[in-house]
């Protein structure tokens, strides 16, 4: 198969495009179900965020006239593109490996700061107050969450270089893994881990870190304005934006996977569960933080264990 | 950074009825608040002078679904002190039993929403299915889950035999040490204290000030309930602790919900135990001679005043009321000075503003 075409199929299929999407969109159900369950209600079918967007696609678009119309809906489309690469992005042990003509840790931590900085800009795009101050909350809480990824990153990258510098592909990360055994075994990682796992939230957008889009306080705040396909473009962005946070997270900690595509994929699939589960206990089991205790919180903690991490590290 | 203009209403998830306030920012803290009311009035003050004295019970019932038992409770009141009419000892009884269920319902009600605002939905779940039990116990006792009917001129209309009262108690048995459980997690719960805490704070000297009643009066330190105070009903005969807060926030007002629906459980079970023997109401319907009177009742939401004039006509010349959130409300201006945009919603919420009572 010619390079190009492998890059579009790992673009377009398989591991990002339609394989993410749908995979985001199902795991979606999943938490939706479980929360229900956990809330002691029924809850949706698990298929109900594929209705929804089959819904949506269907829908009218409004455009306020406040809005700026051509920033307003190429914002979505600018968000889903750039998940869509993002999912394409991390490797998949013994199932996929990125092309290192895609790009590599560097574009990937680029590539994630895009959704956030979609929704800031959709936020004023759409003329309204609420989007106004979604756009100022989602921008505190980037900043406060963005430093720790960073050390996040550096501190596996220097991990895997096993002090001869640091490793910028993703792949080599996993393939030390595989040869070294995984981070998530190793104490010296132990403060990273942690300081990924408060990431992990604030990054998907869940309680406690819902502050930008929380509906009973500026009522979704920049999605306020949206309707019918760019919304739609929106739920694809955060349903491919929890596939490569979740696959991010399995690549950095714990890669190992069996030989062969179909076991591969399906240890990979069954790491993806517990930690999706992760995150919906946590949305479930508390209230959401005002953005200034979020704020503060990820200087307090994630940002001290990120740097301790680098520390220990650096120590080992 | 100048400031702006946000509209919190007049339709807003956050809000359960509609309420415009018109919120002048900077960044995320209020500068100003605008309150602009009159969305709901459907003119019921009007309408009474337009129904028979007797009509106006289902009436005055159908102002506001949370406080659906005090408003009639309050009119009839007042037109048995115009017609001189003495309360039979067990419709007196029963008229607390009726009372004291609707509260821990509404009660339970807000701090619910207070949780969902949150955005703790999982405690919000917890609490509307725990008030669930007395929306059984009402439809049970009752016949219906809000309207529940139990007011008449001279009495009640319904009655607790001896099946009733077993099943009221197994029913508080088995709220009470759920309602224990929850309230142990709104006092500890960091995430939901974390939020509520210092939030919308109305101190002593302002509570004063503004003349607020009810739980916001309580919960900054004021001990007044109209129960002890102006006691009405069999009140007098039961033991009816007043619980209070000191700091005034909106942590302080959920707790004293909470903990007036802990203590309303003691108070039903008293009822429950002392309930005399005898007629639950008249026989028949009396013609209510000309007059006027105040009566005042103890709603969820606070000191519910009902004015009363008759001229021996079968329609009233004139009634009006004065609803505790029309004294509470006044004091969100105080509560939401330099607040977030964050707690707006929370702090509308803590004085559990009842909107169609105040605009009817």
């Amino acid at each position: 198969m010619p390079e190009s075409l492998a890059l579009l199929l790992s673009v377009a299929i398989f591991p990002g495009g339609a394989f993410a999407l749908a995979l985001g969109l199902g795991l979606k159900g999943i938490d939706r179900r479980v929360a229900a369950r956990l809330q002691r209600r029924v809850g949706p079918p698990l298929l109900q965020p594929f209705f929804d967007l089959i819904k949506l696609s269907r829908k009218k678009t409004m455009v306020p006239d406040a809005a700026c119309r051509p920033l307003f809906l190429a914002l979505p489309a600018v968000g889903a593109a750039s998940m869509l690469l993002a999912a394409a992005l991390v490797p998949i042990a013994n199932v996929y490996l990125p092309s290192p003509a895609l790009g590599n840790m560097l574009v990937l931590f680029y590539l994630l700061v895009v959704p956030g900085m979609v929704l800031m800009l959709a936020g004023s795009a759409s003329g309204s107050p609420f989007g106004a101050i979604g756009f100022s909350r989602e921008m505190m809480l980037m900043l406060a969450y963005e430093s720790p990824i960073v050390l996040v990153l550096v501190a596996a990258g220097l991990r895997a270089g096993g002090g001869d510098g640091i490793v910028l592909s993703l792949s080599d990360i996993a393939a030390y893994q595989q040869a070294h055994g995984a981070f998530l075994l190793d104490p010296a990682m132990w403060p990273t881990l942690l300081a990924f796992a408060a990431f992990l939230p604030a990054n998907l957008g869940t309680v406690p870190f819902d502050t930008p889009e929380a509906e009973t306080e500026v009522l979704e705040g920049p999605l306020l304005e949206y309707s019918g396909a760019p919304l739609g473009l929106f739920k694809v962005m955060s349903a491919l934006k929890a596939v490569v946070v979740l696959n991010l997270g399995i690549c950095l900690f714990f890669p190992a996977t069996p030989d062969g595509l179909l076991p591969g994929l399906g240890a990979h699939l069954l790491k993806l569960l517990p930690m999706a589960a992760g995150v919906t206990l946590l949305r479930v089991s508390m209230g959401r933080m005002r953005v200034d205790q979020a704020f503060r919180f990820f200087f307090k903690w994630p940002l001290a264990l990120a740097a301790a991490g680098i520390a220990a590290v650096a120590l080992s | 950074m100048s400031t702006y203009t946000i509209p919190v209403g007049p339709l807003h998830v956050a809000l359960e009825e509609p309420m415009y306030f018109k919120v002048e920012v900077d960044g995320e803290t209020v500068r100003s608040v605008d309150i602009t009311a009159g969305h709901a009035h459907r003119g019921v003050e009007y309408l009474t002078t337009k129904r028979s004295i007797y009509q106006n019970v289902t009436l005055t019932e159908r102002i506001c679904s949370l406080c659906s038992n005090s408003h009639p409770e309050a009119y009839c009141m007042a037109i048995e002190t115009i017609a001189g009419i003495e309360l039979p000892q067990r419709a007196q009884y029963l008229r607390v039993i009726a009372g004291e269920i609707k509260r821990i319902a509404s009660h339970l009600f807000n701090v619910a929403i207070q949780a969902h605002l949150v955005g703790f939905d999982s405690l919000f779940m917890h609490v509307m299915e725990t008030r669930e039990i007395m929306q059984d116990v009402k439809e049970t006792l009752f016949g219906n889950r809000m309207e529940i009917g139990a007011n008449t001129i001279g009495g009640v209309r319904f009655d607790l035999d001896a099946d009733g009262l077993a099943y009221l108690d197994a029913q508080l048995a088995r709220l009470q040490p759920i309602l224990d459980d929850i309230i142990t997690h709104y006092r500890t719960n960091r995430s939901f204290i974390d939020r509520t805490r210092g939030i919308g704070v109305l101190t002593h000297a302002q509570a004063l000030d503004c003349g607020v009643v009810g739980p916001v009066a309580r919960a900054s330190g004021i001990a007044y309930d109209v129960r002890v105070k102006a006691p009405y009903n069999a009140y007098d005969r039961l033991d009816v602790p007043v619980q209070t807060g000191t700091d005034g926030d909106v942590w302080s007002r959920a707790i004293v919900r909470l903990s007036e629906a802990r203590v309303s459980i003691d108070i039903l079970r008293q009822c429950a135990a002392d309930l005399p023997a005898g007629e639950t109401g008249p026989r028949e319907r009396q013609i209510i001679p000309a007059g006027q009177t105040v009566a005042k009742c103890e709603a969820p939401r606070g000191e519910l005043i009902y004015y009363v004039k008759t001229d021996g006509s079968p329609n009233p010349e004139r009634v009006k009321w004065r609803v505790p959130s029309f004294m509470n409300w006044g004091a969100l201006t105080l509560m939401l000075a330099e607040a977030k945009v964050a707690d707006i919603a929370l702090i509308v919420n803590s004085v559990d503003p009842c909107i169609s009572c105040t605009e009817r």
